[in-house]
């Protein structure tokens, strides 16, 4: 993979170059992880752009691709949550299956069994439906969502652990 | 990676979330973003200079609601310019890597090579690509129509930019990229009130490439300011119209007399290469491809065109000059969300008719996008 090839010289990149390289390995999979927070395509470029830009602020002291990608997650998350914890009021008074902006690559149709996971996840608080986005879209580490949500391992369990619950309460009653 | 399967009691579950986490995932596909996080780092680094719009005389922007953009045929171009995984994709990566950054004071360099001479037409040490020798484009035996892009303005604005850019094919011989960007560089560019070039009035003195780059030399940069939303759709006209040509998705690098301009348009720093916006940012969301302005046609007249639409439906609206009676209806391109095509035969009387489509807000039903063309009925 070109980007794999390119961390091999990554002390070499300037900012440019690294927003360039980071952005093609990762900025999909950011939106995405954003979208899936938030129900929001548009505001979720809005803040991965923004967390790129930031990144590229700061490049000078993160020197490394892992790094920055730790950083745009981080920093991604974050936004995201502040963002959802401001529409919570908002969102009660919206119709309940407002359409996600429409994508240009929309034409794929969703599963019922994805249908009523995602509408599950809806249901939860925001600290544990971030939890369970990172662990089963993001795949990563209990030790990595608690970097990622500047929480503790333990809240990350007890949070992976009530959702779960619910979640599974809630799928059990929609089928 | 996957310390919290410690519990592993639930695999059925775990499986559930991630399948439909994935599935989820997998419908959102994000509009091309690294041109916009380009422009906005460009604009943090240099205070951004708020001029409006200025355009030089002759190149008026006609605000008209109606009529933009003429389009002739479409051909094969087309495809590159709606295949949005091209868009930011691994070319960037590659011309990233090999790059260092340009010193923006460098020796200016020939602003004629000729490939037989290696001196000559080694690039100068400013350009990213001195490994690889540039080449220039081999000469057509016979006429081709390219591709020129042009900016329209886009009616109804909500959000999303204010210019698009509106496509017409244009016969060259000699050089097809060289000549597509002498087109779009004329003084007097396009023929059609309603589209426009804030090049036009520069001089484009070679174009040139390589695997991973396009070196497009200025023998001298248009001077005209402009807001940098505007500049970056017109570094968008340039890019859309020598890629097309060369029919290479690859950055494209601007330079003057060799050198770079740390102020094209006022606002973009050349510096680094341009690369290129995905379609649905960049390119108009309706066009009609046929028939051509002021055609004559028989009955009865097939309309085509290209859009982009909202579940599908495309609106026309036809009047007569004369009589001003109208005809509306509606169309559906063959695929919604995404550039597709549509047709529709409306019935029209002899005479002459301005046939125009639109676009309509399902927000609140505002127009926002057109094409028309006037036609005579035979």
């Amino acid at each position: 993979m070109v980007y794999e090839e390119c961390v091999a010289h990554e002390s070499s990149w300037d900012a440019d170059e690294a927003l360039t390289a980071v952005y093609t390995a990762h900025y999909t999979s950011l939106v995405r992880l954003g979208a899936l927070l938030l129900r929001d395509t548009g505001a979720a470029e809005e803040i991965v752009q923004d967390a790129f830009v930031a990144m590229h602020g700061r490049w000078h002291r993160l020197r490394d691709p892992h790094k920055a990608l730790a950083y745009l997650r981080t920093a991604v998350v974050n936004r995201c949550r502040s963002r959802q914890r401001h529409l919570v009021v908002v969102d009660k008074h919206l119709p309940k299956s407002l359409p996600d902006e429409p994508s240009a690559e929309h034409a794929v149709m969703r599963t019922a069994e994805t249908d009523r996971v995602i509408e599950a996840m809806r249901t939860l608080p925001e600290k544990q439906r971030t939890v369970m986005v990172l662990r089963y879209y993001g795949d990563l580490s209990e030790a990595e969502i608690a970097d990622t949500m500047g929480i503790s391992r333990g809240s990350v369990k007890s949070h992976a652990a009530r959702a779960t619950k619910s979640l599974r309460q809630v799928l059990e009653q929609s089928t | 990676m996957n310390d919290h399967r410690d519990d592993r009691r639930d695999d059925s579950f775990d499986e559930l979330m991630r399948r439909a986490m994935s599935e989820e995932a997998g419908r959102i596909e994000p509009a091309d973003g690294l041109h916009e996080i380009q422009a906005r780092v460009r604009s943090q680094r240099k205070p951004v200079n708020r001029r409006p719009w200025v355009i030089t005389a002759g190149a008026a922007m006609v605000g008209t609601a109606a009529a933009i953009g003429a389009f002739a045929v479409l051909n094969d171009n087309t495809k590159t310019a709606e295949q949005p995984s091209i868009a930011g994709g691994p070319d960037t990566t590659s011309s990233a890597s090999a790059e260092p950054t340009n010193p923006p004071t460098a020796p200016p360099a020939s602003p004629k090579p000729t490939p037989s001479d290696p001196a000559a037409s080694k690039p100068p040490s400013t350009l990213p690509t001195s490994k690889v020798r540039a080449i220039e484009e081999t000469d057509l035996k016979t006429p081709k129509a390219v591709s020129v892009y042009w900016l329209g303005q886009v009616v109804g604005v909500k959000k999303g930019p204010e210019f698009r850019l509106y496509r017409t094919f244009n016969q060259v011989t000699g050089k097809p990229a060289l000549e597509a960007l002498r087109t779009m560089t004329a003084p007097k560019a396009a023929n059609d009130p309603d589209y426009d070039s804030p090049w036009s009035g520069a001089s484009v003195s070679s174009v040139r490439y390589t695997d991973d780059l396009i070196m497009v030399d200025f023998e001298r940069l248009p001077n005209t300011k402009l807001e940098p939303e505007v500049a970056d759709m017109a570094a968008q006209q340039l890019v859309y119209t020598v890629q097309g040509a060369l029919q290479r998705t690859t950055p494209v690098q601007i330079t003057q007399q060799g050198r770079i301009s740390p102020d094209l348009f006022g606002v973009i720093d050349t510096n680094s290469p341009l690369s290129r916006a995905q379609a649905t940012d960049v390119q108009a969301m309706v066009w009609i491809t046929s028939p051509e302005n002021n055609q004559t046609v028989k009955q009865p007249v097939t309309v085509a065109g290209i859009a982009a639409a909202f579940e599908a439906q495309v609106d026309w609206r036809a009047t007569n000059v004369k009589t001003k009676q109208t005809v509306t209806n509606y169309t559906m391109t063959k695929e919604g969300q995404k550039f597709s095509p549509f047709a529709f035969t409306p019935k029209l009387a002899p005479g002459e008719w301005l046939l125009e489509v639109y676009l309509t807000s399902p927000e609140d039903g505002r127009i926002t996008d057109t094409d028309s063309k006037t036609i005579s009925v035979r």
